[in-house]
């Protein structure tokens, strides 16, 4: 984001991490993961992203992101496309989202919606029993940074319903904390970690599920 | 719906929950279920017909005042000829200290072994710290059960808890262990039942969660693959029905007092399964 001093320059970014996560419904696994950052110019940039899973899950996403700048920080407007093959369970999940943000140096907000479709991979596409519609739920995402964004090094916290693969039901909140360090003029370090309970309204939250990243990005 | 304090006595809504299990957890709750069950042995259920009819309702929240739509519930099914069974499907209260009153609803004078109306707790229930005080009426959130007619198999009931959305590893291994060994008995026909709905279809849900992704995935992938044909939920005040891997998910509407739609399911449970719903009378 030339211009604009808070965001500093917006490159090619291309970016391979691995994770251990655990869930107590999938157990102990690992997920390798890359990324990608295309900002073709100052006022687009798509994001392209792959997961495989030792889980037997393998996962994708698109993300078009318009932006523009307004005199304190950047809006943008996230449209999404998410798809996971849950090969485990022979179930896809596929989910779009569109949502408006706003970004600033040390608070980045998404507010939006999105519709979910989870089919079975053993039923005739011809059968209303195939799939389940889950047309409306509510897409949050609120991020706190304890440095401006062009900084060499920062930390972040934020609290949403949807991560890099997944798209979770509104009343399903997760826990993150992010961060990165520039060891080299073209090479990132990356740490990200997330919590996941369950039952939070039900008012009986319960530890569900953690997972921890940590990789290389390489910015062209 | 969040307003209401968390501090005071009889209060419906247990906020600190939000953050942390104020209670025994699901794996606590399951294997102190299990003892239980151990120590009865297993329930049959002998109908001595082939027809029967189940009463499902789900959600009656009540309180020491406000429990006109379970009385009316337990009535008709009482009057109801034999043979039957009901069942209600969590959230049997609202509010702290309600648990005598809704025991004293649920078991009438008279009652027998045969006209048992079984429970599942549903988050209301266990608030507070109220595990302890539903085990004392209750005994047990996850067994199953099942109904022949002299020496004829007939149908398998599974009970669930899920009162935190949240089937837990426990649990989740006996339910996988379960269906592998009873799918081969024979039974017509397999029925979990449960509080926490499965699917989230519409904004007539509200305020209410459910499963984690992972875990929706992996419970309807079980139950398509040993054959469960139908599973009964609550909590959500709302009816809904939906199809997935050949298995049944109905939803139904709450008993709650003061409701907009209340209604409760009654099941005619023969060669197939005929379900119909009810109003409750007008309050």
């Amino acid at each position: 984001m030339a211009g604009n001093p808070g965001f500093g320059p917006r490159c090619y970014q291309l970016s391979v991490m691995g994770e251990y996560s655990y869930n107590t419904t999938w157990g102990h696994h690992g997920n390798f993961d890359i990324q990608s950052l295309m900002p073709f110019n100052p006022h687009f940039e798509m994001e392209a992203k792959i997961q495989l899973s030792t889980a037997n899950v393998y996962s994708g996403a698109i993300q078009f992101r318009p932006k523009f700048e307004v005199p304190v920080g950047e809006m943008f407007i996230e449209t999404d496309v998410y798809y996971r093959a849950v090969a485990r369970n022979r179930v896809s999940d596929f989910t779009a989202a569109i949502g408006v943000g706003y970004r600033m140096d040390y608070v980045s907000v998404t507010l939006g919606m999105f519709s979910r479709v989870v089919g079975d991979w053993d039923r005739s596409w011809y059968s209303k029993e195939t799939y389940v519609a889950e047309p409306f739920n509510l897409l949050y995402r609120l991020e706190v940074f304890c440095r401006p964004q062009a900084n060499p090094w920062n930390l972040s916290f934020m609290f949403s319903n949807v991560d890099d693969y997944q798209m979770e039901r509104m009343w399903q909140p997760l826990f993150s904390i992010g961060a990165y360090y520039d060891v080299a003029e073209h090479w990132r370090l990356n740490f990200w970690a997330q919590c996941k309970p369950t039952g939070m309204f039900h008012l009986d939250a319960t530890f569900y599920g953690a997972t921890f990243r940590t990789g290389f990005t390489y910015k062209f | 719906m969040l307003s209401v304090s968390c501090a005071n006595e009889d209060s419906s809504l247990d906020i600190k929950g939000m953050f942390s299990p104020q209670g025994e957890t699901i794996n606590t709750r399951f294997a102190e279920s299990m003892e239980y069950n151990d120590s009865v042995g297993e329930m049959h259920l002998d109908m001595q017909s082939d027809d029967y009819v189940v009463y499902v309702c789900t959600d009656s929240h009540i309180t020491r005042k406000e429990h006109k739509n379970l009385d009316y519930f337990v009535q008709q099914y009482k009057n109801a000829p034999m043979p039957k069974l009901a069942i209600h499907l969590g959230d049997l209260i609202d509010a702290q200290k309600n648990f005598p009153c809704v025991d004293s609803i649920l078991h009438y004078p008279g009652q027998s072994r045969l006209d048992t109306i079984f429970t599942t707790p549903g988050n209301h229930d266990i608030y507070f710290k109220q595990w302890s005080i539903y085990r004392s009426f209750f005994k047990t959130s996850a067994y199953w059960f099942d109904t022949h007619n002299g020496s004829k198999k007939l149908d398998l009931y599974i009970c669930l808890d899920t009162a935190e959305g949240n089937l837990g590893t426990k649990q989740t291994k006996w339910l996988k262990d379960l269906l592998e060994a009873k799918s081969k008995e024979g039974y017509r026909r397999i029925i979990l039942f449960t509080h926490t709905h499965l699917w989230k279809l519409d904004g007539s849900q509200g305020h209410t969660s459910n499963y984690a992704l992972e875990e929706t995935y992996e419970l309807t992938s079980i139950l398509g693959k040993y054959g469960v044909e139908y599973v009964w939920c609550g909590h959500q005040h709302a009816r809904q029905s939906v199809i997935f891997k050949g298995v049944n998910y109905l939803v139904l509407d709450a008993t709650k007092d003061a409701e907009n739609g209340q209604a409760y399911m009654t099941v005619e449970m023969g060669e197939s399964a005929v379900y119909h719903y009810h109003n409750y009378p007008k309050n």
